[in-house]
């Protein structure tokens, strides 16, 4: 097999087919996935959950993950924002000619373990080759679908006075080390990316009485917190201190004049929960694989609908600017 | 303007030296703070040490305040 | 931190507006929330220290036209991205295809020339005493290593001038800390002299209320003072290493400032041994006259004379997202400031 990814690949011939067997199948290998143009699955009882995302991140490779795992993470995520139980999922590549096949055989792996860390399935694919410079590396999108039990409904609308605010772990690591792996700015961090599957930590909480849950991902917690304000005409009261940011994210932040909770996450989540079950909630995500983090950092209030407001150290409260622009840093 | 951050110096080179700001690390220029020493604290803007910091600032605050009574 | 804060809070004189000059002392006031918690009787006053919002419109069609007619690759702080020019920002040209990089420090700039001898590289040399340094930095070893693809725009500008335009619109000044980390206090100590008061204050909460109590404190004895509040940094003499190669590589010149005017020796162009590194020189750029939209009230909310929400664009037509004034770009600009934490609280 060649060393490179090339058009043949993307001819649909027989390099094509042989790029799937030895790449896509072997590590995707389930029995819905087959030669054929469809997977055939069987109907599902209940309410399904559905979400697609592309995934176009340079570097393709970070540390922490790549862009296969990402690509898996994102799409679980978002269903278990719903509720929802993973459990098939599609995935298209668009890859640009001369991409080495063992890194695409590495970005294939991450995906397939990740995807059976959760149990989803993979059983469809496609994959098209781009000229050089058409697109960077690689691009990933995937769809998914999962089970959405009984009686569950989860959405931002659901927030309500009093309601407590959590997340799942620290805050801004995806975003951080992004932009140091591009290494525009010179700055070397011990910082990882969080990129993880969440339905564990879901499942963990499944029982208790949750109303929102969100994933912290373009915008980080920033904006999810203003996106449930708005969709529940509430406000956000922001216990500034307590949220959980790595000292090396600060320190990064601090050099650049970038606000953390503004930084995208990619494995975790905010949840918004009855005052009751706070408690237990958080203590269930702290037994759980990725939520060793988590924290309580925040509640839902009638008094300021739409906006997020913290309470600083001299008693005065003020807002936290609504993220709205391309985050940029902020030096002279 | 001016952002500044304060790092601590972990090695000393010609005219530059290794900073650290609570785990971010960058390679600063020391040119304008003669006898730079690793351990010493520095404030940093846009890439240069502009000055060293002697003391902090709590013990700073409380002096300010004690000379107000 | 209490003690100082019921100081400031206790204060019962008449009105006294402090004018905080810095734009990062802005960007923390407001973040903190400190203008909530002060009486009534005392006012802070946005003031011209932010570098992006005192630059002028010219200043941004100058480096799009380094950018476009000439090829230029521009290195720039992200925070002059998305400020207007007269018809474009940096950030709608690089979407058409302009080399604009964001770099934290100008020493990155001159080292991304080295790396890249087919490029000519500009940096946008904007700032105070600051930042000065490190931008003269950057071209007095371009001048030592023979390096001839780097120059500057320069549009830095200095303090003293601004605080003597600035002395009617408050009683005291909060004066910026790292500008005095670089210049000392000795300007501070002249201003006392011409009957003017002021504190250096650092950049936290408990830093910013310390000194406003000592300020509150001082006022009401009467006399002019100076205190310097942030020593730890702040040196009498402050940086004379930096001082010295500044007046090495740059000498005083005329600016105009973005809705101020222009004002005499207060900004900095670099001295004819540096000329072969000034970009308006080695490009031969055309005297531009930038035309900034005639509503913005920009100019009278740096001086003090407004409050941003008197102008009548602001939050309509003039947002974070959709900037018409400098003001209403940076994090540190008065009107951005007002506009992202203002509002119902």
């Amino acid at each position: 097999m060649n060393q490179t990814v090339t058009l043949a690949h993307g001819s649909g011939g027989k390099q094509t087919s042989r790029l799937i067997e030895k790449i896509f199948k072997k590590h995707f290998d389930n029995p819905y996935l087959t030669a054929d143009d469809a997977a055939v699955l069987p109907v599902v009882h209940g309410k399904l959950a559905m979400s697609t995302d592309s995934f176009i991140v340079s570097p393709a490779f970070f540390n922490g993950g790549n862009i296969g795992k990402l690509a898996v993470c994102g799409t679980v995520n978002d269903l278990a924002c719903m509720g929802a139980k993973p459990l098939y999922m599609t995935c298209g590549f668009v890859i640009e000619e001369g991409f080495s096949i063992q890194d695409l055989e590495t970005v294939v792996c991450a995906m397939a373990d990740t995807a059976r860390e959760v149990g989803i399935q993979i059983v469809a694919g496609d994959t098209k080759v781009a000229g050089k410079g058409q697109v960077d590396g690689i691009f990933i999108n995937t769809t998914g679908v999962g089970q959405i039990p009984e009686g569950k409904n989860l959405s931002g609308a659901n927030a309500r006075n009093g309601d407590v605010i959590l997340v799942t772990g620290d805050v801004g690591r995806h975003g951080c080390t992004i932009l140091l792996e591009r290494d525009d700015y010179g700055i070397d961090a011990d910082v990882k990316s969080d990129c993880a599957p969440l339905w564990e930590e879901v499942k963990a909480v499944q029982e208790a009485d949750v109303h929102v849950i969100r994933d912290a991902t373009r915008g980080g917690v920033g904006t999810v917190l203003y996106e449930i304000a708005h969709q529940s005409n509430l406000g956000v009261r922001l216990f500034y201190e307590d949220v959980p940011v790595q000292g090396a994210v600060k320190g990064v932040c601090g050099l650049l004049g970038l606000e953390p909770l503004y930084l995208a996450c990619e494995g975790t989540m905010v949840m918004i929960v009855s005052p009751e079950d706070a408690q237990s909630v958080l203590h269930a995500l702290k037994q759980c694989s990725h939520g060793q983090n988590a924290a309580i950092i925040g509640e839902m209030t009638d008094a300021y609908p739409q906006r997020v407001v913290m309470k600083t150290e001299i008693g005065a409260e003020t807002i936290l600017p609504e993220p709205g622009n391309e985050l940029l840093p902020r030096i002279c | 303007m001016c952002v500044g951050i304060s790092a601590k110096v972990l090695k000393v080179n010609q005219g530059t030296a290794l900073v650290d700001a609570s785990g971010a690390k960058r390679e600063i220029s020391s040119l304008f703070l003669e006898d730079l020493e690793p351990g010493d604290y520095v404030m940093v803007h846009a890439g240069t040490a502009i000055a060293k910091i002697d003391g902090n600032d709590i013990e700073e605050t409380d002096q300010l305040m004690e000379s107000l009574r | 931190m209490k003690q100082a804060l019921e100081i400031v809070q206790g204060y019962q004189g008449p009105t006294l507006r402090i004018m905080e000059v810095c734009g990062t002392h802005t960007h923390e006031i407001f973040r903190k929330g400190i203008r909530k918690v002060l009486p009534e009787t005392i006012e802070l006053i946005s003031g011209p220290g932010c570098p992006v919002c005192v630059t002028p419109v010219d200043f941004i069609d100058e480096a799009i036209l380094l950018a476009t007619e000439h090829g230029c690759t521009i290195c720039t702080f992200g925070d002059l991205v998305r400020v207007p020019g007269t018809r474009q920002s940096l950030a709608s040209m690089r979407a058409q295809g302009a080399d604009v990089r964001i770099v934290y420090s100008p020493m990155d700039a001159l080292a991304y020339a080295k790396e890249n001898p087919e490029k000519q590289v500009v940096f946008l040399s904007v700032g105070f005493e600051t930042t000065i340094p490190a931008c003269c930095l950057t071209v007095w070893q371009a001048k030592q290593e023979k390096v001839d693809n780097y120059s500057l725009l320069t549009a830095n500008k200095t303090m003293p001038q601004a605080y003597r335009a600035m002395k009617d619109a408050c009683e005291l000044f909060l004066y910026p800390g790292h500008v005095h980390a670089i210049t000392g206090t000795k300007i501070c100590e002249q201003m006392k002299e011409e009957g003017i008061s002021g504190v250096v204050a650092g950049f936290t909460t408990k830093e910013l209320i310390t000194a406003l109590a000592v300020a509150v404190t001082r006022f009401q004895q009467g006399k002019p003072f100076f205190e310097n509040c942030y020593p730890r940094i702040v040196k009498p003499e402050g940086n004379p290493a930096a001082v010295h190669l500044i007046h090495q590589v740059m000498e005083p010149c005329d600016a105009l400032w973005r809705g101020i005017g222009e004002m005499k020796d207060s900004g900095m162009r670099l001295r004819s041994e540096y000329a072969a590194w000034d970009a308006r020189l080695k490009y031969n750029l055309p005297k531009v006259e930038g035309k900034p939209n005639p509503v913005c009230r920009c100019g009278q909310v740096l001086q003090g004379q407004c409050k941003p929400t008197d102008c009548p664009v602001f939050g309509r037509g003039c947002t974070p997202e959709h900037p018409i004034g400098a003001c209403m770009v940076s994090d540190e600009g008065a009107c951005s400031a007002f506009y992202l934490y203002g509002g119902a609280l």
